[in-house]
């Protein structure tokens, strides 16, 4: 292994602010903002290399311990599970969980089997199994909301961050089921090979999050 | 019908060097345990599933692979090696004088979710040592351990003490009911610095609450027990650690050792120390193990032990792959002349000379073009000789 640090970060919004909490913390990002055909983007004055990947995969590279370091949201990390250590919180990506039904119904008002929508189905199951309740739980890839408006199910498990889209879809939100932001994650093998590296870039991320709070 | 011609998701064939290279771990490790006493056992691929349910396996049900048995019990095939053998010493070893030292060299079987890479048969050789407690039973298998991962050739590797009854003495004075303690443990165990900061931050003054915050960050050299001392004040565990430590080092073991108090994994099971052996190139763990003081009362004898497994596949992946010997030479014999054939191709390096079993010298020659060798060497009437491809 390379005395270089690897991180995955997930594309999408999360990059661009871990992108600005690097920068804050001194790091020279100018390679991950301009990738142009590369995969991996070294930083120029710090032993760390960035790959960007889709969320699930962040931890699948973290896990099998290709790259040493991810950056993740916890909505995934519920979801996908999985063997890794996750060291901080980076308070970024903020949103939640949440279980909403179509407005005005009774959800916990029937002794019926609940139906319910989700991208999340881990998330979902295992939000209902600690309730000890018995649901059926039904994938959905696309819009959520559509579910419960078509009939389909009696509720949803989906991400929320405002809430519009639920009230412009007559669904509220009833319950949170997690709260998620951005993680960083580390292997655990590298945690201990790459013990100093680590608790470097480890202690400066944490020193921009601490100036912020 | 079609045939599904597949194997199955987390079974592979092994080919060649494949074999070769799980060999050459095995019969290193297999060695230096018998070397130091260990006899060897070998348990039934299939168990009842009530034998690691009872013992409080930690491994959980869904991972197990399920196999069914005529008799309508439910068995699964053996998802680690340590319960079945502290079986056996309960049993059929009973009468023997303890301690026993026990080795294995057998494949445990753990289902993956899909598509994720891992191996649902992954072999292991490892070690237990019955019946014996204290600290030159524990200074024996962590020195074990060590002298294991060296054996197999790792450039470079080291192994990592902690201790279950650190945990449980800072969780003990803080006093929190059992979920929660849980959760905190769980907190612990996946580094989770700040959510485990936030958990306890209700806490904040508690005498153990220090020392629980920064659990998750002790990890190291042993600075670590410094940082342990300082924080949570003198403990019968890291006091052990230490006098472990002085032990290792005047032994020459000092440079292979770390420390991580944060390890506190299957808390339930594991009852003084625990450790772990990291490799460079492998992206976990590939030698976990501990001290295990009840599970052998589970099954009726009375016996601490300690004991650990290496994974042989994920270590290795981190050593070099062997180059197989090319073949260079055919050996072309007429009838009569197979004792002389044989005994050339068994005084040459394996791999690198073999039979031809063609009836002319024409297909031999052929063949050994089609194999890329350079020679043939032919036995007939007229002797010995050699015939360049």
């Amino acid at each position: 292994m390379s005395e270089r640090l690897r991180i995955a970060i997930t594309k999408g919004r999360l990059l661009d602010q871990s992108v600005k909490l690097f920068e804050q913390a001194g790091l020279d990002c100018s390679p991950i903002k301009d990738p142009g055909r590369r995969l991996i983007h070294a930083v120029p004055n710090y032993p760390l290399d960035a790959v960007l990947a889709k969320a699930p995969d962040v931890i699948t590279y973290v896990e099998h311990g290709v790259c040493d370091l991810g950056i993740v949201g916890r909505d995934t990390i519920l979801e996908k599970g999985g063997a890794f250590y996750e060291v901080l919180d980076l308070g970024y990506g903020k949103c939640r969980f949440a279980l909403a039904v179509k407005e005005g119904s009774d959800f916990y008002g029937t002794y019926k089997t609940r139906r319910i929508a989700s991208k999340y189905p881990e998330v979902t199951r295992a939000f209902f199994e600690k309730k000890g309740m018995d649901v059926d739980i039904i994938k959905i890839e696309g819009s959520v909301e559509l579910a419960p408006i078509l009939g389909l199910t009696d509720a949803i498990v989906d991400i929320v961050e405002t809430g519009a889209t639920l009230k412009a879809n007559g669904l509220v939100p009833i319950e949170t089921v997690a709260e998620v932001s951005a993680r960083l994650i580390v292997n655990t093998a590298s945690m201990k090979l790459y013990k100093n590296q680590i608790s470097d870039f480890i202690a400066k991320c944490e020193a921009q999050l601490e100036g912020k709070a | 019908m079609k045939l599904t011609i597949n194997t199955p998701e987390g079974t592979r064939d092994r080919l060649f060097s494949e074999c070769q290279e799980r060999r050459q771990i095995q019969s290193r490790l297999t060695r230096l345990f018998r070397q130091r006493g260990y006899l060897e056992v070998s348990t039934p691929d299939t168990e009842y599933y009530d034998l690691f349910a009872l013992s409080g396996s930690a491994i959980p049900q869904e991972r197990m692979v399920k196999v069914g048995d005529p008799s309508g019990k439910f068995c699964v095939m053996r998802p680690d090696s340590t319960t079945p053998i502290a079986r056996v010493a309960a049993t059929k070893l009973c009468s023997l004088p303890l301690p026993q030292r026990l080795y294995y060299d057998q494949t445990v079987y753990r289902s993956n979710p899909a598509h994720n890479g891992g191996s649902r048969e992954i072999p292991q050789c490892g070690v237990e040592l019955i019946g014996a407690k204290g600290k030159k039973a524990d200074l024996e298998i962590i020195v074990t351990a060590v002298d294991a991962l060296r054996s197999c050739g790792a450039p470079r590797f080291h192994v990592e003490l902690g201790h279950a009854g650190f945990f449980r003495d800072l969780a003990g004075r803080l006093e929190l009911e059992e979920d929660k303690q849980e959760q905190m443990r769980a907190l612990i165990e996946g580094k989770n610095f700040a959510a485990l900061s936030a958990f306890l931050s209700p806490y904040d003054g508690h005498p153990a609450c220090a020392a629980l915050k920064q659990l998750s960050r002790l990890f190291g050299g042993t600075e670590v027990l410094d940082e342990a001392e300082r924080l949570a004040g003198r403990t019968e565990a890291v006091d052990y650690l230490r006098d472990l430590y002085d032990e290792l080092s005047a032994a020459g073991y000092g440079q292979y050792i770390r420390f991580d108090l944060g390890m506190v994994h299957q808390i339930d099971y594991y009852t003084g120390v625990v450790f772990r052996g990291y490799v460079e190139g492998a992206g976990d763990a590939v030698l976990s193990g501990g001290r295990y003081d009840h599970l052998v009362e589970v099954f009726g004898r009375e016996a601490q032990a300690t004991g650990f497994a290496v994974d042989v596949d994920a270590v290795a992946r981190t050593l070099p792959e062997i180059v197989l010997p090319r073949l260079r030479c055919v050996v072309h014999y007429e009838p009569g002349y197979l004792a002389q054939a044989l005994e050339a191709v068994d005084g040459r390096p394996a791999g690198t000379c073999e039979l031809s079993p063609c009836r002319t010298l024409e297909s031999t020659r052929n063949l050994a073009r089609d194999k890329g060798a350079e020679a043939i060497l032919v036995f007939d009437k007229d002797g010995e000789r050699m015939v360049l491809v």
